[in-house]
């Protein structure tokens, strides 16, 4: 991700066949095999669609803490992820329009705040990426 | 490309044994795994010298497994391999000692699966150095309750409709005296303690431990260790995939799984309508709304309503989840996909008591591992 306002999130574009994808790959294109090189990095608007949701109530660590909801979303550029939804999640269903928040995580050791990518419903009203 | 060189040669199973599959004990991987292998070898009524090559799947025990424990029935000097394919490595050991048998190197083979759970296991996805923004909220419970609240959605379904897959294999594990879980239970404890979305307890199998062993032989074994024919059941289709890349959203493991359906189908010139019995990796209750969909077996959307008919009951048009399935049976990572061939073997013989569905003649097998990969299993008796 890169933390902006709004937050967008880094994927990759292949030059060879033109697949986009996110997570951004070390290694090479899953459609057509060209190599790393041959991939360009590129932002992609935290926005998108909730396609399915859940609420978990069974975590093996601490963080984030039970219970929390995880949806997959399909962003607008037609890539679907998963991510942790934050905000009021109760507005949030299939079919919920979403944007990308950083949300604080925790400090590093050398100072740094560090923080974690999640989707909360695009209030309509106010605009923004959603 | 791909032949099928089971048409070829033909490959039965001649042979199944397990031990139980329970909560991890004090019982070594050898203990548990000899007890299947020498039952297995009771059941063929044959002896350790007439096998001639062995895997063993496992994804849990680390290197160098088999000889240990295979060596305790008489140090033969045969081939011998782990097979590791995430939740089908079972399948994969029986699709490897087929091939075995298949291709003529030898007339009778061993597909062991054993494994004993433990902490930290490490996963090749998990561990390929790609980041992405789930970081580790999204375990397999999860990836699950995920595809059932779009199935849902899509299809209309309730929650107490997907949990009635658990209320089904549960009483079928009932009556299976090697499942983990042989307790029936009520719709009302079935939807309680929730875990994710939708997925409560029962709905999500239990990891425990167990061995499954399949022998498998060729006509020539068969006659060579006057091995009863009437008891053989053909493997008549054996077929594994891989993911490919799927338009953005829809779920990976039933499109994975139609694929290679249709790979198994073709090999075996049948096709979903003259399925009698079936196991399919039903780890969490929506997979097999959603598997018997992808097989074939009714349109989409349709499953759920097949299960509230009993038309997947046994006695109904095709039992599935005979032995309890994951759900009931357990999912002990090895040996599940060699117990569901066992399972299907012994229900083609019409040797599963109480559990038996009436005349089947045809059966399937079907696993998902991570990865994602894909095995289905073809079995038939003339």
């Amino acid at each position: 991700m890169r933390v902006g306002d709004p937050p967008t999130i880094v994927g990759h574009e292949c030059q060879r066949c033109g697949r986009c994808a996110f997570p951004p790959d070390p290694y090479g294109c899953e459609r057509c095999g060209a190599g790393v090189d041959e991939l360009d990095e590129i932002e992609l608007a935290a926005a998108g669609v909730i396609h399915a949701i859940a609420t978990v109530h069974r975590h093996h660590h601490a963080r984030p803490e039970t219970p929390f909801t995880v949806a997959t979303i399909v962003l607008d550029d037609g890539i679907a992820l998963k991510a942790v939804l934050t905000g009021d999640v109760s507005a949030a269903a299939i079919g919920s329009r979403v944007r990308g928040v950083a949300v604080p995580w925790e400090t590093a050791d050398d100072g740094t705040e560090v923080v974690d990518l999640r989707f909360e419903v695009a209030d309509i009203g106010r605009g923004a990426s959603g | 490309m791909a032949g099928n060189i089971l048409a070829d040669r033909p490959v039965y199973v001649v042979g199944i044994g397990f031990h139980r599959y329970q909560r991890n004990s004090d019982a070594t991987y050898v203990h548990l795994g000899l007890t299947a292998v020498r039952a297995a070898l009771a059941d063929a009524g044959i002896d350790w010298p007439a096998v001639e090559t062995a895997y063993t799947g496992t994804a849990l025990l680390g290197m160098g497994s088999s000889r240990i424990m295979l060596s305790r029935l008489g140090s033969t000097g045969i081939p011998m391999a782990q097979v590791e394919n995430a939740s089908a490595s079972g399948s994969t050991a029986v699709a490897q000692a087929s091939l075995d048998v298949a291709s003529g190197r030898t007339d009778v083979a061993l597909a062991l699966g054993v494994d004993k759970p433990r902490a930290g296991i490490a996963a090749g996805p998990a561990e390929a150095g790609i980041e992405n923004l789930e970081g580790g909220t999204i375990v397999p419970f999860t990836h699950f309750a995920l595809l059932a609240s779009a199935y849902l959605d899509a299809h209309g379904v309730t929650p107490e409709q997907v949990a009635a897959v658990a209320l089904k294999n549960h009483r079928n594990g009932a009556h299976n005296p090697n499942a983990q879980r042989r307790q029936e239970r009520t719709l009302d404890e079935i939807m309680a303690e929730p875990i994710s979305g939708s997925m409560t307890r029962l709905q999500c199998c239990p990891v425990g431990e167990g061995a499954a062993a399949v022998i498998v032989a060729s006509d020539d074994g068969i006659d060579r260790f006057r091995i009863d024919r009437s008891r053989a059941v053909r493997i008549v289709a054996s077929a594994t995939r891989t993911e490919r890349l799927y338009p953005p959203g829809e779920g990976i493991d039933a499109a994975l799984t139609a694929e290679t359906a249709v790979d198994a189908f073709d090999q075996a010139g049948v096709g979903p309508a003259e399925l009698d019995v079936l196991e399919v990796h039903d780890a969490f209750s929506i997979e097999e709304l959603l598997y018997t969909e992808a097989l074939g077996l009714c349109p989409p959307g349709e499953a759920a309503s097949l299960v509230a008919s009993g038309d997947f009951d046994l006695g109904g048009r095709c039992a599935v989840s005979p032995s309890g399935g994951l759900l009931a049976m357990g999912h002990p990572i090895g040996p599940t996909g060699t117990g569901q061939i066992a399972e299907i073997a012994r229900q083609l013989r019409g040797e599963a008591g109480p559990r038996q569905q009436p005349a089947a003649r045809c059966g399937l097998a079907h696993m998902v591992g991570v990865g994602a990969v894909c095995v289905v299993h073809l079995l038939v008796k003339d």
